[in-house]
This record gives structure tokens, C-alpha cells and sequence, in this order.
């Protein structure tokens, strides 16, 4: 039987629902020495700010159980740059692009998205709100619904294309946060960024990562997301890309159950930067010995029996 | 894109105790074997576990036809690990990656200082001298004799801190009296951050000295940025991963009094 992996966000089509997740493979270009990336559903940029950022001093990245933390500062080299060095050569690859974005001020979300408007070749935006490394941007408008809803609503504004906000899992109640961004005309919400983490050397009693916290990362958090991508499915109605400790494809299957459309991954790649082969072929053999034409039956196709989900 | 980079399942063919807490494994790697340069490395993931989760950095100390050898000092859960694994045992190894050693011309001088398991580079740096025609002098540190190994075919200068083994001090207490019988052309050096930073102090201003640096890292590739490696002009950071792990000694800063 064949098989249709095809799933939609906004206008844009991707030919499966493997993305990759923002900060985990650099602007796309090494990962061409492993694997075709044009087979990816789509390939999200490092996160771009207005000018270039060298990032934080180092330790950056430590390994915990079953996870990673790291605390990178969102080094970068600026938009202009990856227009002018990065964006011909990804294009040249056959990719999909999706540029993500970050800013520590309302306005430069939309200097961003202007710049990035005028390249056709950049099919989709992805907002970041919820990069917890950064002391002055990130957390705050990430974590306030007014302050989502409006750096929405100025890239909306500036961005034809698909629109993605990505949400911060360090909040109470996320849900509140995709229909903000909903409400403000995104085409879907990334579910989710990495967690607030922390590890310490006992020997040295002193923080892992120079930031002393960072962001948790890896299957350790895929449960938490989870239940995450379950409740913004609950509460709003574009699609969700789901993004948090994918290692396999069930990983990736119980994601688009939960209700995801597209997932992200991540730090999987740094182990295996070849994965998504595997993973589109594990997707697609279970399609077929589960009689599913089409991958997008699966989305949101949870059986609760009757809905006994507690209110959180 | 043609790419000299390879992910390749690679056996272990055997492993062996060779100083203590100290290990040689050997793998087929045929693709890896015959790209690698003095200097670079590998990434090594166990495959089907999540633990380790992350692949660790290994810098190649020699090749033997299809064989890729790796040395290394047993102390965390990945070298501790791979110490242990039997014959036909696999791992995959994602290499060569980052930029090495300069190449040596017929006649140069170079010495070659290492400490810990930055002494896994020797073999593979001497083998390309003695393959240009240069002439290498390896020196190799450490606190006490039964953490030193015995490479074969290598004529090694050894100094420990206890005096137990050849030059009682540090190697670049031995490499500076040396020197006032001869000088190098170049000195390669790769161990320890604080043996590196002294390295670089006593010597860059005097002669072509490149270290290779030991940081985290968590893909080896550049594609998470986490490995930065402070650039001395302040302009920001390398990566030890792809600008490195070697660098010339006089455009890095290392870690003050690095821990």
C-alpha cells in the first residue's frame, strides 16, 4: 500500500512530518554530509536575531539522565548573514526552510519578519518566545499571553507564509498561550521548547553550565511535552508541532496521536545526525501494517474511551 | 555535496588494559581509517541505549589498514563503558571531524607534548612525521609511572611529578630544559586544559605551537554550538569542533586557571 506522509501547516505542505528543531542543526548545512535533507519534511534555522551573537561563555552543554541541558545563548550569525550565506546553499539542497527567529524587543520581531517576508525561498516563520538562556528576551514575552499575542500579531502582519509560534513549556497553563498566539492569526504553535534544568558537580559544588541553568532537552522530557502537545490539542484548532525528546519513530507516532501534525527533532540528531532515514521508514511501515493510507488519520486519534483527562 | 565525513558501524575488534585506568580499543572502521587525519577525531555512540545519550568525543591515535585505534583514560560512564565491551561488539562512529595538526615537512623539527589521554594523539602524529620526512620527539607527562604507556616503535621522553619515571616534573618543565640544548620548529601539544595553558604560555611566543583542547561537546559537528573555545582578539568564540581541536596556541584564550 502507499502510503501519504504529506501533512499541512498553514498554506505550507511538507512531505512528511519530520521538521528539524531549531538550534540542532545549525543553519542545515552539515547535516547534508549525513543524510539528503530534502527528504525532511522541513529544516528549521538556528534561531536568527537582527545582528550576529557570539553566545555564552562556556560550559554550554552537560548530559543528565536521559537528557541534555545546555545553555548555548542563541549564538548566531545574524539574519543578514544567513540571507546572504546560508539561505542559496540550503535552497540548493532541496530543503524546505523555515527560519526561526528571536528578539529581545517587540519591534526587532518585526524588523525579522519583514526581512525574512521578502525571500520566497523561506516557506515558513517560527517565532521563538521561550528560549530560557537568554536573561533579557525570551522568558517574558514567551510566558505572558498579551506580550505572545502581540509579537503574533506584528509578524503576521510582516509574514505571508506560514507562521509558527513556539511555545515555552515553563508555564503553568500553555494551553492559554496557543490561543493567544491562535488568536492572533498563527498558522500553528510548537509545542514545546526545552525545560528549566540544572546539574551540579558535587566534587567542585559548582553549576555544570556557566548560566548555572539551561534548558532540558532529550527523551527525558517526552512525557512532559506529551502531555503538553494533549492539552493545546484541547485547546485550539490549527495544527501543533510537536517538539521534545523524539528518538524514534514511535516517538514521532505517539506524538501525531497526542495530536501533533508535524514533529520536531532534536537532540537526537547529535547521536545520530542520519536518523530521519530511519525514522521515515519506521513511520512508514507502521502506516502500512496499521491499513493507514494516509498519516494524517492519525492525528489527534487518541482513544480515551470516554474523556477522564483531569482538569490540571 | 561530496563529504569526507562517514557514519560507519564499526566492531570492536579487541580492547586492552594498557596503563592504569587506561585503554586501547581497536575497531574496524575501514571508511574512517583511511580519511582520518593527526589531530581529528570521532564521535562514538552506543547504539540502543539511551545511556550514554550522547556520543563522545575520542581523538584517533592510530590506523592500521581498515583499523581505527582509540586510547583512553577510563573515567566517566562512556570510556568506562567501551573498556568493557568484547570482540564484535559495535558502536558507530561519526568521523573524521574537526580540523588537526598542520602537516610537517621533510626536515622539520617538531615536538610533541601530551598528558592524560591527550597521549592517544602520539602514534597517529608521529606515523604522518615520519611519513613527510620530519623529525618528531615525543614527550609525554603524568603524576606518577603507572599512568604512562609504553606506545611500541615510539621513542618517548617521559616525565612524572613523582619522579618515578624519567624527568622528575612536569612535560613542559621537561620540554623548557630541553630547549637549551636545541629547539623545535614546531610543538604539537594535546592534554589536560591546565597542562595545555602552561604549554602555551612558556612557548608561543617563541616557537609555532598548536594545541589540541579538551572541552564538552555534545555533536561533535557544529550543529549545537555548545563547544566554544574563546577566541584572544575578543571577538568572540571558535568551535573546538570544527575550528578545532587544534589551534594555533596564539588565537585562543584558555580557561583561566582551567579546572
Amino acid at each position: 500500500m502507499k502510503t501519504n506522509l504529506r501533512v499541512r501547516i498553514g498554506n505550507l505542505e511538507l512531505k512528511n512530518p519530520l521538521m528539524t528543531a531549531s538550534g540542532t542543526s545549525g543553519y542545515g548545512d552539515e547535516l547534508g554530509d549525513y543524510f539528503d535533507v530534502s527528504t525532511l519534511g522541513a529544516i528549521v534555522s538556528k534561531s536568527l536575531t537582527l545582528k550576529p551573537k557570539i553566545g555564552n561563555e562556556p560550559p554550554r552543554v552537560t548530559e543528565v539522565a536521559c537528557g541534555m541541558l545546555n545553555s548555548i545563548g542563541l549564538a548566531n550569525i545574524g539574519v543578514e548573514r544567513f540571507i546572504s550565506e546560508k539561505l542559496s546553499k540550503l535552497k540548493g539542497s532541496g530543503a524546505t526552510i523555515i527560519a526561526n527567529i528571536a528578539a529581545k524587543r517587540a519591534e526587532d520581531y518585526l524588523s525579522l519578519a519583514e526581512m525574512l517576508s521578502d525571500r520566497a525561498d523561506i516557506q515558513g516563520l517560527e517565532i521563538n518566545l521561550s528560549c530560557p538562556n537568554v536573561k533579557e528576551g525570551g522568558i517574558e514575552f514567551g510566558s505572558d499571553p498579551k506580550m505572545l499575542g502581540t509579537i503574533t500579531r506584528l509578524a503576521r502582519n510582516a509574514f505571508p507564509r506560514t507562521l509558527l509560534v513556539k511555545l515555552t513549556p515553563n508555564v503553568t497553563r500553555i494551553s492559554e498561550l496557543a490561543k493567544a498566539a491562535e488568536g492572533e492569526g498563527a498558522d500553528g504553535v510548537t509545542v514545546a521548547n526545552t525545560y528549566v534544568g540544572m546539574a551540579i558537580d558535587i566534587y567542585k559544588r559548582a553549576p555544570k553550565i556557566h548560566t548555572i541553568t539551561g534548558g532540558l532537552s532529550g527523551p527525558a522530557i517526552k512525557p512532559l511535552t506529551m502531555a503538553k502537545v494533549y492539552e493545546v490539542r484541547k485547546s485550539v484548532n490549527i495544527p501543533i508541532v510537536a517538539s521534545g525528546g523524539v528518538f524514534t519513530w514511535q516517538d514521532v507516532i505517539e506524538y501525531l496521536i497526542a495530536g501533533a501534525s508535524a514533529v520536531e527533532i532534536g537532540t537526537v540528531l547529535f547521536a545520530k545526525p542520519n536518523v530521519p532515514e530511519e525514522l521515515l521508514i519506521g513511520i512508514e511501515n507502521y502506516l502500512s501494517s496499521s491499513n493507514l493510507e494516509n498519516i494524517s488519520e492519525l492525528i489527534a486519534s487518541l482513544r480515551t474511551g470516554i474523556d477522564r483527562a483531569p482538569t490540571h | 555535496m561530496p563529504t569526507n565525513q562517514f557514519l560507519e558501524s564499526a566492531s570492536v575488534i579487541e580492547t586492552r588494559e594498557v596503563a592504569a585506568q587506561t585503554f586501547l580499543t581497536e575497531f574496524s572502521s575501514p571508511k574512517i581509517a583511511a580519511a582520518v587525519k593527526p589531530g581529528q577525531f570521532v564521535m562514538l555512540s552506543f547504539p540502543n541505549t539511551l545511556d550514554p545519550l550522547l556520543p563522545r568525543a575520542f581523538s584517533v591515535c592510530e590506523t592500521k589498514g581498515d583499523r581505527v585505534i582509540l586510547f583512553y583514560v577510563a573515567v566517566g560512564k562512556g570510556t568506562t563503558r567501551l573498556s568493557k565491551m568484547q570482540h564484535a561488539e559495535k558502536v558507530v562512529l561519526n568521523g573524521p571531524l574537526g580540523t588537526g595538526f598542520p602537516e610537517l615537512s621533510r626536515g622539520e623539527k617538531v615536538w610533541i607534548a601530551v598528558g592524560g589521554s591527550g597521549a592517544a594523539v602520539l602514534p597517529i602524529i608521529i606515523s604522518a612525521a615520519n611519513n613527510s620526512g620530519a623529525s618528531p620527539t615525543a614527550f609525554y607527562g603524568a603524576r606518577t609511572k603507572n599512568q604512562l604507556m609504553q606506545f611500541n616503535h615510539i621513542r618517548i621522553e617521559f616525565a612524572t611529578d613523582d619522579g618515578s619515571a624519567g624527568f622528575h616534573g612536569t612535560v613542559v618543565e621537561l620540554l623548557k630544559d630541553k630547549m637549551h640544548d636545541s629547539r623545535p620548529d614546531k610543538i604539537f601539544a594535546c592534554g589536560p586544559t591546565p597542562m595545555l595553558a602552561s604549554v602555551q604560555r612558556e612557548f608561543q611566543d617563541k616557537i609555532r605551537t598548536y594545541i589540541s583542547v579538551e572541552t564538552p561537546m555534545a555533536c561533535g559537528m557544529g550543529l549545537c554550538q555548545g563547544c566554544p573555545v574563546k577566541r584572544k582578539d575578543g571577538t568572540g568564540y571558535y568551535l573546538a569542533c570544527k575550528d578545532g581541536p587544534v589551534f594555533d596556541a596564539r588565537v585562543i584564550e584558555l580557561a583561566a586557571g582551567a579546572v
